[in-house]
């Protein structure tokens, strides 16, 4: 029984294995790839303590963890996708050996050979719009403080009802005003990319950003795309008071990558 | 060409498509992040340590319906647990409070 096994990160054609030497995976391992018909997979070897089911199953829970193996993951999938076209796997790929590496990249050769070409030259960006309340303009009417002076009774009663009602209507207001803003962005930059999608919009807390993040939005680009879609990008930030954009990238294709689509 | 560079905030942007995204194919280690799996990592991590990946802007129990839908179960047996609990409160108060209680 192996006490090791390889954790796969990518799927990649024409990286020099002498030039991934310089690169290290998981717990500072070395990486080097399994090659077969002209493709190969970027391995490195891990315990199986740690990512056999067993241990997978337990560490997944542990987000302390997740973070570093992401990191790692990311790490070789970036250094293999800035030399040759790469298609990375999902965290968590794991193989008893070279021979079942090679099995599976004999099994999915087509489409993998389909995926490297949509993504040959190529790059993920991300854009993310996040809209500041704070610093939208002021509505038209603020007819909130005209409750009539020294209300009492009913009086109060019915302006605070007025009021919480006012204050729904804003929000909810905002909310549509917001959506639209967004579908605009993303249509107009999913204009000037090869592919697109929108992810989930990701909680506030992270980048410590002020507002609501309306579009989380990454896009494949051609290299020769790349320096219209951030200048445009930019300029879209610009468009509005309340709204800033955020672009990330290159990214390596993570969200163009999967086997299936065509 | 993607660049070796990484912005520190970039975690959240990581998870997502490291756990989301990229190629699925079967490794011999039969915890692929799929379906069943993936729902029940992230309701464990939900779970575990709703805190700390808020932190890291993970969120995506928000958006996953199925998990929603839990989440909605969960939300419904503890309000009717809650309701329990306040109406064995409401019993047994009007019980001991006037003497007014049907027994006898």
């Amino acid at each position: 029984m192996s006490t090791t096994g390889l954790y796969a990160y990518a799927i990649t054609r024409g990286l020099d294995p002498e030039a991934v030497e310089e690169q290290s995976g998981i717990g500072g391992r070395p990486v080097r790839l399994v090659e077969r018909d002209g493709l190969a997979v970027v391995v490195s070897e891990v315990d199986l303590e740690e990512f056999g089911e067993e241990g997978l199953r337990r560490n997944l829970e542990d987000l302390g963890w997740l973070e570093t193996v992401a990191l790692a993951h990311d790490d070789v999938a970036r250094f293999s996708a800035g030399r040759a076209p790469t298609a990375p796997l999902r965290l968590a790929t794991v193989f008893l050996g070279e021979d079942s590496v090679r099995a599976q990249l004999a099994e999915w050769h087509e489409q993998a050979e389909r995926a490297l070409d949509r993504i040959e030259g190529r790059t993920e960006w991300s854009v993310k719009a996040y809209s500041d309340p704070s610093a939208r303009p002021a509505p038209s009417a603020t007819s909130d403080d005209s409750s009539s002076g020294g209300t009492t009774g009913e009086g109060a009663g019915r302006a605070y009802l007025m009021q919480r009602r006012a204050a729904t209507q804003r929000r909810e207001q905002t909310a549509q005003e917001d959506a639209r803003i967004a579908e605009e962005l993303h249509t107009e930059l999913a204009g000037l990319a090869t592919m697109s999608q929108r992810l989930a919009p990701q909680d506030p807390k992270l980048s410590g950003y002020t507002g609501v993040m309306i579009l989380n939005g990454t896009y494949l680009l051609d290299d020769a795309q790349v320096e219209r879609f951030t200048r445009t990008a930019t300029d879209l930030g610009e468009r509005q008071v309340h709204i800033r954009l955020e672009v990330g990238g290159p990214w390596p294709p993570y969200s163009f990558s999967s086997l299936d689509a065509s | 060409m993607a660049s070796d560079r990484r912005q520190p905030a970039d975690l959240a942007d990581i998870l997502e498509r490291v756990l989301d995204k990229g190629i699925v194919i079967a490794g011999d280690i039969k915890v692929n992040l799929l379906e069943v799996e993936l729902l029940t990592i992230k309701i464990r991590l939900l779970i575990a340590s709703v805190d700390k990946a808020k932190e890291m802007g993970i969120d995506w129990w928000e958006n996953d319906p199925l998990l929603s839908t839990r989440r909605r179960d969960q939300e419904l047996e503890e309000e009717n647990n809650e309701l329990k609990e306040r109406l064995k409160q409401l019993e047994s108060g009007s019980d001991s409070g006037s003497g007014s209680g049907s027994k006898s």
